[in-house]
């Protein structure tokens, strides 16, 4: 008790450099606490990104080619399905539902990914969350288009808006098409996954757009095409308390296009997903490839832990850094306090309670420092979260300390203990060989 | 009573003069005595072993009917917190404490001392105001940051530390030395005056001489060793 207190009122008495010491070590700890928490919270936003879907299947290259392409739309699929082969697979046993994307195509930088109206429906991130509107509705005619979340705040753009999309990836295609444009109907809220960055087009417009590019003749063809197109929809708009229309309707919005980039599948029950897999895999007459998200996701990871080890590692030298910071401040004024410990020794202090005093010391400092380090990171991570959200789809989750986190600061506190030690033997022999009288 | 008897002391084992040779001294329970001697005569060395932390190298040390020269390490210190007030030369206050805590330091490692010191007072801190007050540093300083106190006063500090919980043997090493002369003799006449409240045995140690008159006796270290040879 006395020790303690001791220890505080002599910390206090060199709180200049007790205070960096401290801020040296709360740094420390606040790197680490950020940097395992990023990481954990991009694994975690990472294989969020798709979830409910049994399998995605696309033209045969490697399965994580494959998953880059259909849902993160970084990179091409230079082949893709053709439309036969969807529909067969589409009738198979267990077959629950399938959602054809097409990619390729995009606006201002964005991805265009044309599809059907089941994504609205059966598209799901995180723990099997389904997309949600915060404005609008699904596309229901063939120019209309549904915005991902920051497609619609970085560009500005709202209900009604009309925009034009261009064949090919990148912001300066060869083919512009101002005069075939597309209405916004609808918003989706943020999901922190690639759908914020895309613009949802029913996938027989995305059909439409590549006709219309190829040759004049064929583009005029087309746009007198679309008028008809227009004039069909009215009509049929009119008669839409008749008839019921939505099964048209529905083939209108997919078309029948030759190929697609890929599909997703979700069965009537997981069960099927292997075996389904294999058949496809197997698949006669198109060479096609099947993968289950959530293993390739994983397998993804896997590549990129060298960047989290690096980053792991880092941190940790950071805090041995520190500790040696401390390390070096507790020595050098180990010397100056040889007087110190010569009158606790007058006064009855045995060799052990100058080391105990000392270990208390690195304890209290390498304590506080973690507290500090553990408000300055939770004060870090409230600042940075709306960033790491809209600029690397990272949610930041600012929740208690996971065992994990709890455990990297017992970590530190520890080898704080243990650097202590390395003064306190030194108290120890000091007051041994010392005595009372101080030779300096 | 303290009893030395052939006391050899030596730093290394190998040495051939010995730092420092007894042949015989005792001193008697309540005694004031003024030891002195040239720098280097082995006065600091003595009170090293008188305190328990050197181990005579051979002869006997008792103190109150206690062996020191026979305990372990550990008794002599626990030996040292329960029964003896140590005063230095200067600046032997810890900077960080107030005044009254620095006296309260001797009780926290004894529980002896502790509950000797409560004979008197209440509370620890009512005890080391008590002595603050007879060594005359009024209530006002007993607060204050142990810096802001002239020499004199720090050393009235260090003398009420020394003797809370009434030591039987009080070790003052020079502690005149950094003081005027008219302090000086202030300040021994109030170490009396304690040590005989406590009635503790006093063991002064100086080179200064002039202090020699107001003890009842002293032992100059220098003749007591030639005794040996």
């Amino acid at each position: 008790m006395i020790l303690i207190k001791l220890a505080i009122s002599s910390l206090y008495n060199r709180r200049a450099s007790a205070l960096l010491t401290l801020f040296t070590i709360a740094i420390s700890v606040m790197l680490l606490l950020s940097i395992e928490r990023v990481r954990v919270d991009a694994k975690s936003s990472f294989s969020n990104t798709i979830s409910g879907t049994d399998l995605i299947v696309g033209a045969r290259t490697g399965d994580i080619q494959l998953l880059l392409s259909s849902v993160f739309r970084i990179g091409h699929a230079n082949n893709g399905v053709s439309w036969q082969s969807y529909q067969y697979i589409k009738q198979q046993r267990g077959v629950k539902w399938t959602i054809p994307l097409s990619l390729g195509d995009s606006h201002k930088g964005q991805a265009v990914l044309g599809t059907s109206v089941d994504y609205f429906q059966h598209y799901k991130f995180a723990k099997k969350q389904s997309l949600s509107f915060s404005q609008g509705q699904p596309f229901r005619h063939l120019n209309e288009v549904v915005l991902g979340a920051q497609v619609a705040e970085n560009l500005g753009y709202s209900l009604g808006d009309s925009i034009v999309i261009s064949h090919g990836m990148g912001n300066t295609s060869f083919h512009h098409h101002d005069d075939n444009p597309f209405t916004v109907v609808g918003i989706l809220n943020a999901t922190g996954t690639p759908v914020d960055k895309t613009l949802h087009i029913p996938l027989a417009a995305i059909e439409q757009i590549h006709n219309t590019n190829h040759t004049s003749h064929e583009h005029e063809h087309e746009h007198e095409h679309e008028h008809e197109h227009e004039h069909e929809h009215e009509h049929e708009h009119e008669h839409e308390h008749e008839h019921e229309h939505e099964h048209e309707q529905h083939d209108d919005l997919i078309g029948e296009p030759k190929q697609i980039t890929a599909f997703l599948i979700g069965f009537d029950s997981p069960l099927y997903t292997l075996q389904v897999r294999r058949n496809i895999n197997q698949f006669k007459d198109e060479a096609l490839l099947a993968i289950m998200p959530g293993v390739t996701l994983r397998e993804l990871w896997e590549m990129l832990t060298i960047v989290e080890k690096i980053l792991l590692l880092f941190s940790m030298v950071v805090v041995l850094v520190s500790l040696l910071g401390m390390l070096t401040t507790l020595l050098a004024s180990l010397n100056q306090r040889r007087r110190e410990l010569a009158i606790l020794r007058s006064v009855g202090a045995r060799p052990w309670h100058l080391f105990a005093l000392i270990s208390i010391e690195s304890l209290l400092t390498t304590f506080w420092g973690c507290l500090v380090g553990c408000g300055l990171f939770y004060l870090l991570m409230s600042l940075a979260a709306g960033y790491l959200q809209s600029h690397a789809g990272i949610t930041i989750t600012i929740a208690m300390l996971s065992g994990y986190e709890l455990m990297l600061i017992g970590a530190i506190m520890a080898a704080g203990f243990i650097v202590g030690l390395i003064p306190a033997t030194r108290a120890y022999f000091y007051s041994l060989s010392d005595g009372m009288s101080i030779k300096i | 009573m303290i009893t030395l008897t052939d006391l050899v002391f030596k730093w290394q084992k190998q040495q051939s003069n010995p730092t420092l040779a007894i042949a015989a001294l005792e001193i008697a329970k309540g005694e004031h005595v003024f030891l002195h001697g040239p720098s280097g005569c082995g006065k600091s060395t003595l009170l090293s072993l008188l305190a328990g932390i050197n181990r005579p190298t051979s002869g006997c040390l008792s103190i109150f009917g206690c062996e020191l020269s026979k305990l372990s390490n550990s008794k002599r210190d626990a030996f040292r917190a329960d029964h003896i007030g140590y005063i230095f030369q200067n600046f032997n206050l810890l900077p960080y404490l107030s005044p009254l805590e620095n006296v309260t330091l001797g009780c926290q490692f004894s529980k002896q001392r502790q509950k000797k010191a409560l004979v008197n007072s209440m509370t620890l801190n009512q005890e080391a105001a008590r002595l603050l007050n007879a060594l005359g540093l009024s209530e006002q300083f007993h607060l204050q940051n142990v810096a802001n106190l002239s020499i004199g006063q720090q050393q009235r500090v260090a003398a009420a530390r020394a003797f809370i919980g009434s030591p039987e043997l009080i070790i003052a090493d020079e502690p005149t030395s950094a003081l005027d002369t008219g302090n000086r003799q202030a300040f021994i006449k109030l170490l009396f005056e304690q040590a005989k409240a406590a009635n503790s045995t006093l063991i002064f140690v100086s080179h200064d001489e002039s202090l020699q008159p107001l003890f009842n006796r002293n032992i100059d270290l220098i003749a007591l060793q030639e005794q040996l040879s």
